[in-house]
């Protein structure tokens, strides 16, 4: 099934309101299970998933540092008078890993749409089209700026730059001379993307005619009136049983 | 004279796959070696995959299967910084190497940033300066500059640091008629001091003039020619 690029994003929108508003560990889950499952029906890969292992760490370090300056629940874990961990702490850190895994995993639905549908949907919105088109570029522009950032980091390597023997000052020398390249590129891209736009007159016209226009099937509303109906109802339930 | 390394080949590429994405292999089972002193070329059509060998021989890339040997190590083992030292890489893009802000500065990088005297890196930066004629450039910006002189300011800032192999991705590119031969002759030049060299070009002329040996890469596969 071929969803409208604006249900996805209501869907997004829904899914990721829900964390940021949702306290309840239990609910948070629920939450997070539905995104895995709506993922999931959109067959994205989780291959992204395995470079988010660092997030046991701050998982961990948050967890501590609740403990530690925040103390509620029981103590799990001290020494001496000194608490570690409690049983608040250790919650804490959880919800915040929900938190994100949801709204990550959330993302994630998008990507099975081209930047190119998610413009026209913002138009079809009557969000203007210089604010949707700009919105594309930077989708466009994002990964070729990290792209370069890391090849000029790999060329200050290959001048002969061991990173790993230099002292923390000139590590962050090395760091300061990655965004010349970055920003020069950016800047001189911009001027060569306006006169390109110049020269195939953009905004010539007051209106533009679209040769995609996107129509919503009823799956599409069904969807999203679920989503939307949805989540309200688990905010609703949420504020109720506080 | 004590021979350390009896053996002639500096890179060893043994048995080497790569992909980007697990669906489409890049490079299968590559084989293949390079002696100091050789001049290689590596051609192809677009897309063949010759860029990608070319990161792989440098550490940028780490390959799926198998192994690359620089001086018989593993280059896993290597840091880019201590390859940086043996092998001068020109990248397909010159101006992705280039992140000073003039082009003085650009060329003595290596030297400044390590802390060598000024007067050393000055002079060595005129030096170079006037092998690949860049007078009169010393100030502009790296991003400035035609094509052609940013592709010799960064071999210019590669060759400062008297690397004992080169592996250049296209270094004809925007090279002019007077400066391609320039190019040809110095890297005839470096030859006889035992320095290998691997290039990757479209250019016909240069490589049947300079090449001691052409590997073809299509279909994933390396041809010797
Ligand atoms: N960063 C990347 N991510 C995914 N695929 C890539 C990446 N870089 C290159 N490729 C793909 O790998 C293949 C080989 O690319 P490569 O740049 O090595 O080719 P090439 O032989 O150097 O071509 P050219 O003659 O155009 O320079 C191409 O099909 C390209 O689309
Ligand atoms: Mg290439």
């Amino acid at each position: 099934m071929k969803l409208d690029p604006r249900t996805k994003l209501v869907m997004v929108f829904s899914l990721s309101t829900l964390a940021v508003f949702v306290v309840d560990t239990l609910l948070l889950s629920i939450v997070l299970i539905i995104s895995i499952i709506v993922s999931n029906f959109f067959k994205e890969d989780w291959g992204f998933l395995n470079r988010a292992r660092k997030f046991i760490l701050l998982l961990v370090g948050i967890a501590f540092l609740q403990s530690i300056f925040s103390p509620s629940g029981e103590i799990l874990f001290g020494i001496k008078d000194f608490t570690l961990l409690t049983t608040g702490g250790l919650a804490k850190g959880i919800r915040v890993i929900l938190r994100m895994l949801v709204i990550i995993i959330s993302a994630t639905i998008m990507k099975g749409s081209s930047p190119r549908e998610i413009i026209q949907g913002l138009i079809q919105w009557k969000v203007p089209y210089e604010i949707a088109f700009m919105v594309s570029l930077a989708i466009r522009f994002i990964p070729i700026l990290g792209q370069e950032a890391k090849d000029a980091f790999t060329a200050i390597q290959l001048r002969g730059i061991e990173i790993d023997k230099l002292s923390l000052t000139k590590r962050f020398k090395v760091y300061s001379y990655m965004f010349m390249p970055v920003l020069s590129g950016v800047i001189h891209r911009a001027k060569e993307l306006s006169t390109s736009l110049e020269a195939r007159a953009f905004r010539a016209y007051p209106e533009r005619t679209s040769y995609i226009k996107l129509e919503l099937s009823k799956n599409d509303l069904l969807i999203m009136s679920a989503s939307i109906v949805f989540t309200i109802t688990m905010l609703v339930i949420y504020i109720l049983l506080r | 004279m004590k021979e350390v390394c009896s053996s002639n080949t500096f890179i060893e590429v043994n048995n080497v796959t790569f992909s980007y994405k697990k669906s489409e292999i890049i490079l299968k089972n590559i084989t293949t070696s390079f002696d100091k002193g050789e001049f290689a070329a590596l051609i192809g059509p677009n897309g063949s995959g010759k860029t990608t060998f070319g990161k792989l021989m440098t550490g940028i890339l780490s390959a799926n299967e198998g192994s690359v040997f620089v001086e018989g190590k593993n280059i896993e083992e290597i840091s880019l910084g201590n390859i940086g030292k043996k092998i001068g890489y020109l990248f397909q893009q010159p101006a992705r190497q280039l992140f000073n802000p003039t082009v003085k500065e650009e060329i003595g990088f290596a030297h400044s940033f390590m802390g060598k005297s000024k007067e050393i890196v000055e002079q060595k930066v005129n030096k170079i300066i006037e092998e690949f004629s860049l007078q009169g450039l010393e100030d502009a910006s790296p991003y400035r500059i035609s094509r052609g002189e940013r592709q010799r300011v960064a071999l210019a800032s590669i060759f400062i640091n008297e690397p004992s192999f080169l592996i250049l991705d296209e270094p004809t590119t925007g090279l002019d008629i007077v400066r391609k031969e320039q190019l040809s002759q110095l890297l005839k030049s470096l030859q006889p001091q035992g320095i290998g060299i691997i290039v990757i070009s479209h250019d016909k002329d240069f490589i049947n003039k300079n090449a001691d040996r052409v590997i073809e890469l299509y279909g994933g596969e390396q041809h010797e020619a």
